[in-house]
């Protein structure tokens, strides 16, 4: 860690245990003792040369309670940096390590089909050995696409546009979903932006993951290196006056907000390292006349939204709701359930999928009560969740308009 | 009648000291103590184990003694002693010609220093002021009055030794210019009696002049009222001391998970004259940014004083120009058999001063048997065993503060049955469970929620008892140890306690923290303080 960043201060915290009756997995999870507790009540007890509470690997990082904190504690920085520390001393486990790092891992695996990988991951045996490493057997993995997003996109031939956008597609698009990514693509072609993804042909240049399943893993040096990529990616972006979207929402709350929080010393004075969400940017194209709607059709189709905790966390509103609701003949119905207990890679640990599932639950419930047969959520993680618990079909806000676009 | 030798009063650490010599000399001796032990003085101050050096260039015999006992202490009092270093550091505004002479009267009385660069002084202690020019290390160490109190006392009882606490002294009888007895009132039933007794010893600290009036004598003591701040975290890991002769707000000592900035320095109107002022705390904060500029910005938990029982014959200094050595007064001289006082000096040199009274009191007795309390610690250390079964129980870490807390009552904590463990934190700003606020309040001495809070910092942590003491209460009561008053008082009467440190200090996040507390526990319980205002 960086010695020259002040350490981070309990002082802000009244102890009035707001974070504790919103925290999900203190609600779910005995042997949590909650978000007050791991977070600034224990710093002070850090400052006294104590020793790391091992529970703080029951942190999910879903950050509802930063969100609730009236006294703008940064409370999972502190437990987050506590995972980091643990992690110095005990190296974590494989399973940690892969969850991870889920982009090197598809980067090294990037030349075997994806039939086989798939089916290393729903044939029996093979999930009794990821079972053997700590990855729930029951959880449902995603699928690996037959072919990345990017790559994808450099053979998608797009019409020729004056005005351009960046595109930070995050990991989940990239390797499990890239279908979502080219919804986004046309939908913002449509609205007569040329889609740029550093880094689609070759490598250079290209942003590396946000960083924000190393940091909820522990593994904090990891993070700060693609921080300090991306930050430099995204500048040389900025400085050409480009818009930098991103359609998933733990991205934009990592690059965001926590790389100033965890790293500081790494964002230059003044710079700003926020992206834009693709829902926001897109609801600004039909108020400014650059997207036409189609017309309202006979029918009116009701799709069950969820808010994912990180978009919630950003602070910005609910644009994948808002942008859903501008949709003639779209009735959305906003599921305000809570956590979906997925919180990344968390709700595929073994030890933590029960969690997970309990945190879900209420989720679920609602899903199965609405009378909507499509669900939306902008986390690609979240939606896996959905699909897993809820079981309908869930995709992106954006996949929705392009659907209705034709 | 009841009886006994001797009567030790005042029950701080001084009288607790002279109960435990007296007790492990084999001499048959009672404690009496007007509040809860360890209430005055003993648990008002910053909590430094001086090494002497802050009294070397004044008082060269106060700073060997200093370092003498320091040394002791750590090796006797362990659980008590945390094994800080001090740094003395020149600030722009302190005298450099003071350094020399400083370092020369340190070399006279043993403490030894060693200069560091300014660089390292802030690569350890990263807050300090950047402005700073010349730092020497000490062997300062923190001392905590509380349990230093509790655990001689403990040690005492082992040896024989009785402690009543709440238990005040109204009347000294003697016959024939001979001690004979006195009247004390238990205050908690406010019944009086008499107890017969060969001699009585003064260590009332600042009440000391009201006890030697009882008996019709007369001591030259002025109590001198010291403000200090305590801070929500621990800012420094040393204790930090301005090089200069010594003056208010020139001291910052780390204690537990809070930090200490002391002190003032004024006459008080009476022994219990300890209600700080928010002015005191301004001018505190003013003197202390020269150390810790960011001083200001720290969230402040309370604000306490206490009292100096200082020396102060007719033709002698107060405040700081006053002797920090001490004194102890044979009434015999002045037609008083029977009777002696002790007072001055200093915490750290608690034991000193017990061992020199218990001296006196032996010679008068006939008692022959040498001092031990040097050679013998005042706790057991606690066995791996006993450690790593309480690891396995308490919340991560806290197997350490829980052991260095009950001394030597911790294996009782580990020794509770599986199924009912008491691990259930009641206090999480300071890792209190259960099981500890059982143990301390089912102990004889223990009548009040806040003699529960000496021995465990139960709400002493950053909430000052928001959530803890209603959480106490409720234990207690389920657990039906008798108490002093009914649970609404007791929560009243603590809860008023703490607010009466916090209304000095109401800005930034104490003073949120202070209309939390006081909308929670006026809309569920209908305390809303109203009643406790004096003024």
């Amino acid at each position: 860690m960086n010695m020259n960043v002040r350490i981070p201060q309990p002082d802000r915290c009244i102890a009035c245990a707001t974070c504790v009756a919103v925290c999900p997995v203190a609600q779910n999870c005995p042997d949590f003792p909650g978000p007050r507790m791991m977070g600034p009540a224990r710093q002070r007890f850090r400052l006294m040369g104590m020793g790391e509470d091992e529970a703080s690997h029951y942190c999910a990082n879903c950050k509802n309670c930063d969100i609730a904190c009236p006294g703008d504690v940064p409370v999972s920085a502190f437990i987050m940096r506590a995972k980091a520390e643990i992690c110095k001393k005990n190296f974590p486990k494989l399973r940690d390590w892969i969850l991870a790092h889920g982009e090197v891992l598809a980067h090294c695996l990037r030349f075997i089909p994806a039939v086989f990988k798939n089916f290393g991951m729903t044939f029996a045996p093979a999930r009794l050995l990821l079972d053997a490493i700590g990855i729930a057997r029951k959880a449902s993995l995603p699928n690996f696409a037959p072919q990345a997003f990017r790559a994808r996109l450099a053979r998608l031939a797009q019409p020729n546009l004056s005005r351009a956008v960046v595109f930070f597609p995050g990991c989940f698009v990239d390797t499990y979903e890239p279908e979502s990514g080219l919804d986004i693509v046309a939908v913002l072609n449509r609205a007569g932006y040329k889609v740029i993804v550093p880094g689609t042909t070759d490598d250079s240049g290209a942003f590396v993951c946000c960083g924000l399943p190393m940091v909820a893993n522990g593994f904090w040096q990891d993070a700060r290196d693609n921080a300090r990529r991306n930050l430099k990616t995204l500048a040389a972006w900025a400085a050409k006056g480009m818009p930098i979207l991103t359609a998933c929402p733990s991205c934009a709350l990592m690059i965001g907000k926590d790389y100033a929080e965890y790293f500081p010393a790494l964002i230059a004075p003044g710079q700003s390292s926020s992206l834009v969400d693709v829902c926001d940017f897109l609801i600004g194209c039909v108020e400014r006349g650059e997207l036409a709607l189609p017309a309202a059709p006979q029918k009116v189709e009701t799709v069950f939204y969820h808010a994912p905790c990180h978009s919630r966390a950003l602070g910005i509103g609910l644009p994948g709701l808002d942008l859903l609701r501008e949709i003639p003949g779209i009735q959305a119905e906003y599921a305000d359930s809570g956590c979906c207990g997925i919180s990344g890679s968390y709700g595929f640990k073994k030890d933590k999928y029960p969690i997970a599932m309990r945190v879900g639950a209420p989720l679920f419930e609602a899903m199965r009560q609405s009378g909507a047969t499509l669900c939306a959520s902008e986390c690609g993680t979240c939606r896996v969740q959905m699909r897993h618990g809820g079981g309908k079909q869930t995709v992106h806000p954006v996949s929705v308009l392009r659907r209705y676009l034709g | 009648m009841q009886q006994t030798r001797i009567v030790v009063i005042g029950g701080g650490a001084t009288g607790i000291g002279i109960l435990r010599d007296l007790s492990m000399r084999g001499v048959p001796a009672v404690l009496l103590e007007q509040g809860g032990l360890a209430n005055g003085t003993s648990s008002r101050f910053h909590g430094l184990l001086h090494s002497g050096a802050r009294y070397a260039a004044s008082d060269l015999h106060a700073a060997c003694e200093c370092i003498e006992e320091n040394t002791i202490l750590r090796r006797i009092g362990r659980h008590c002693v945390e094994e800080f270093e001090g740094l003395f550091v020149l600030t722009r505004e302190d005298d450099p010609a003071y350094v020399a002479p400083w370092l020369a009267a340190c070399a006279r009385a043993g403490i030894i220093t060693e200069e560091i660069s300014v660089e390292e002084a802030r690569a350890r202690e990263p807050a300090l002021a950047p402005d700073i020019r010349q730092v020497f290390r000490v062997p300062d160490a923190g001392v905590d009055g509380f349990r230093l109190v509790w655990h001689n006392a403990e040690s005492a009882r082992r040896y024989g030794g009785e402690v009543r606490t709440y238990h005040k002294v109204t009347g000294i009888e003697s016959v024939n210019g001979k001690i004979t007895g006195l009247t004390v009132c238990n205050t908690l039933n406010r019944e009086s009696y008499p107890l017969a007794c060969e001699y009585i010893v003064n260590a009332a600290g600042p009440w000391s002049g009201e006890i030697a009036r009882l008996a019709g004598q007369r001591v030259d003591i002025t109590p001198d009222r010291g403000t200090l701040l305590a801070f929500n975290h621990r800012f420094t890991s040393h204790i930090v001391n301005r090089l200069h002769k010594s003056a208010d707000g020139d001291i910052f000592v780390p204690h537990g998970s809070i930090t200490i900035l002391g002190t003032t320095s004024a006459q008080a109107k009476n022994p219990a004259d300890t209600t700080p002022t928010p002015e005191e705390v301004l001018r505190l904060l003013s003197l202390g940014e020269k150390l810790f500029p960011d001083v200001w910005e720290y969230r402040i938990l309370r604000v306490f004083a206490g009292n100096r029982p200082l020396y102060t014959p007719p033709d002698h200094d107060a405040g700081r120009g006053a002797s920090r050595n001490f004194v102890i007064v044979d009434h015999e001289q002045d037609g008083l058999a029977g009777f002696a006082s002790i007072f001055g000096g200093k915490l750290t040199t608690y034991r000193l001063m017990a061992e020199k009274m218990t001296d006196l009191v032996c010679a008068k007795l006939g008692v022959a048997t040498p001092c031990r309390t040097a050679g013998i610690p005042l706790a057991a250390q606690p066995a791996r065993a006993t450690l790593e079964r309480a690891g396995r129980r308490l919340p991560a870490h806290g197997a350490r503060l829980v052991a260095e807390r009950l001394g030597d009552q911790f294996p009782k904590i580990v020794n509770a049955p599986e199924q009912d463990s008491g691990a259930d934190l009641l206090c999480e700003c300071e890792m209190v469970t259960r099981a500890e606020v059982e143990l301390v309040a089912a102990d004889p001495t223990t009548h009040f929620l806040h003699d529960i809070r000496f021995r465990t910092r139960l709400g002493m942590g950053t909430c000052q008892g928001t959530c803890c003491s209603l959480r106490a209460v409720g234990v207690l009561s389920k657990s039906g140890v008798a108490f002093a008053a009914d649970p609404r008082t007791a929560l009243r009467t603590f809860l008023q306690e703490r607010w009466r440190g916090l209304r000095p200090v109401l800005w930034g996040a104490q003073a949120q923290k202070c209309e939390f507390n006081r909308a929670l526990y006026g809309a569920t319980l209908n305390l809303n303080g109203a009643d406790d205002e004096a003024d």
